[in-house]
């Protein structure tokens, strides 16, 4: 790439004889070295990895000192091969225009040779957010779905245990209820989204569980619209918001309280509703990790139409609501 | 001899299932249970137990609360079934906990380092007839919280109580958490043979006193053993030599 440029400088500025193709010959020849000793030289000092003002000080300064150095030894190397002694000029005006037009050439070189690092690393960086951004997001979604407290595994564990004596049937029932939940949790990784039918499924075992927990501290109520029950719904998301709902509304009252589930269709959106009884006191984070990454995971899933809030209601009770937009392919 | 005890948990199937393992065991009695903090509180103060096995999360106040506004705590085994917080708490300060579901072998061994830790006490002359309500022997123990430290501290251990504000500081070891109780409330509970009321602001342990040097206006100046130095007010000098020339 060196020689080709070079070789067009030379044709486009000197008039090509044959004297000048021994001159152009050294020329290039010193090009190829200088270059990589160059090149060699900017990786050694690190210039491209710092700042703007940095590099461009740098790219002259190398600029400067190899056009001396080419500039210099050009003249020597004519001088001594003697190629061009019908040319009688004085050496010192020699050695000046000779580091001139070094310097020419070097700096576009160098000038090329910066540009293409410059878009390179910018390139690169771009890639790189983006890559990270893709990750961070993946993260984000993993741990919201498969998020099952590990203090409700052990609470129903030892529910259970206690159960073997007291009601063998409901000890065999709430084994299966355990065990389609953890599967679940299991499976929240490689489902993006399900029919609300399944997820309520989900969402019954969860609350039988709890139940024999929290016995008559809990009261549920379902109000759901029977022709929303094919709605695709984000996978364990209705299980989330429940298991928040118990741990907020139910489990920190001493009288414990109701959850109320509903579905329904509301002008063209899907509504998923789960109340609790209780006050958000103000202590909600509306930046949370929780809300935050549940409303990034609905508008990743439905777009962004849909929403997610929580909400205190006229009634005392805690309101989490999703909005997910109706498709009509 | 047979231990009173107190289940505190919110379900009442986890207290049943404990119940039920604490069947094999014949040295405790189980005199009450309770559903939440503030029933245990009042059991506790009514029953007074040696032993009581209280849960972290409960409905209202945690288990955690409930020890920081006892007089004087009894001794405790924790049961939880995950939690990250309060086993890092136990971790640290090496009190004794139960994983729910409970292994019989952890519940057996947790009940013989009781006996042991029983026993070492009254071994060393720890006069333990019967424990009165009111004055604190040097052998209660309170249960002290800060952030999310948490100790059990033998009265004998503490150098010295500071008022602040509302809240007492309360020196032990390396450690000065507060407490949210007043020094006149700590004072009357407090056995006055061995806690001294040196001024508004202190109280001392007498047997944690290393120097004591005359002072402005006849007053004293104390050296406690942890190096904290604490004035004894003139009125409360005179007190403080006619109880050291006995």
């Amino acid at each position: 790439m060196f020689l080709l440029i070079n070789t067009f400088f030379a044709v486009t500025f000197e008039k090509f004889n044959v004297a000048l193709a021994g001159r152009l010959v050294v020329f290039v020849g010193m090009g190829l070295l200088f270059s990589h000793l160059m090149r060699a030289v900017i990786i050694r000092l690190g210039i491209l990895s710092r700042s703007l003002n940095e590099q461009i000080l740098g790219f002259l300064a190398v600029t400067i000192f190899f056009a001396l150095v080419i500039g210099g030894l050009d003249s020597m190397i004519t001088k001594w091969l003697r190629i061009d002694k019908d040319r009688e000029i004085s050496g010192s005006l020699e050695l000046l225009s000779n580091t001139f037009i070094a310097f020419v050439y070097l700096f576009l070189w160098n000038m090329i040779y910066f540009i293409y690092h410059y878009i390179e690393k910018s390139r690169k960086q771009q890639f790189d957010t983006l890559k990270l951004q893709a990750l961070v997001k993946e993260l984000e979604l993993k741990t919201i779905k498969s998020h099952i407290n590990p203090h409700f595994i052990f609470n129903a564990l030892n529910s259970i245990r206690a159960l073997i004596d007291e009601n063998p049937a409901r000890a065999r029932d709430a084994i299966t209820e355990l065990s389609n939940i953890l599967r679940s949790s299991m499976q929240a990784e490689n489902i993006e989204t399900v029919p609300l039918l399944r997820e309520l499924g989900i969402v019954r075992d969860y609350l039988a569980l709890e139940h024999i927990r929290f016995e008559d501290r809990l009261k549920v109520e379902y109000d759901i619209d029977e022709d929303t029950l094919n709605q695709p719904v984000p996978y364990m998301m209705l299980q989330t918001l429940v298991e928040n709902a118990i741990k907020h509304g139910i489990s920190k009252n001493v009288n414990g309280g109701i959850i109320r589930i509903i579905s329904d269709f509301r002008n063209d959106h899907h509504e998923l509703i789960v109340r609790n009884t209780g006050k958000l006191n103000g202590g909600v984070n509306k930046e949370g990790f929780g809300i935050q990454s549940t409303d990034n995971r609905l508008s990743l899933l439905f777009g962004a139409n849909a929403k997610f809030e929580i909400n205190d209601t006229p009634e005392n009770m805690v309101e989490a609501r999703v909005k997910i937009p109706i498709h009509t392919y | 001899m047979t231990k009173k005890a107190i289940i505190i948990d919110d379900e009442r199937l986890a207290r049943n299932e404990l119940r039920k393992l604490l069947g094999d065991h014949s040295e405790i009695e189980i005199i009450a249970e309770a559903a939440n903090a503030e029933e245990g509180k009042q059991k506790i103060e009514e029953l007074q137990p040696d032993l009581i096995f209280l849960d972290i999360q409960m409905p209202g106040k945690t288990g955690f609360d409930l020890l920081t506004e006892l007089e004087r705590a009894p001794h405790v085994i924790f049961t939880t079934a995950y939690d990250e917080y309060a086993l890092k708490a136990f971790e640290v300060n090496a009190l004794d906990y139960l994983l729910k579901p409970v292994e019989p072998k952890r519940l057996a061994d947790a009940l013989l380092k009781m006996d042991n830790i029983d026993e070492k006490e009254n071994s060393s002359g720890g006069d333990q007839s019967i424990p009165q309500r009111g004055i604190l022997t040097d052998h209660d123990q309170v249960f002290v919280k800060d952030g999310e430290r948490c100790w059990f501290v033998k009265l004998a251990d503490i150098r010295l109580f500071e008022s602040v504000g509302n809240y007492a500081k309360v020196y032990f070891s390396n450690n000065k958490p507060l407490i949210l109780k007043s020094l006149n409330a700590l004072e009357e509970r407090l056995d006055e043979k061995v806690f001294f009321r040196a001024n508004r602001k202190h109280i001392v342990n007498l047997r944690m006193i290393e120097k004591v040097e005359p002072y402005f206006n006849g007053g004293l100046l104390l050296e406690i053993k942890g190096g904290e130095k604490v004035e004894v007010s003139r009125r409360q000098a005179v007190k403080f030599k006619e109880m050291m020339s006995l």
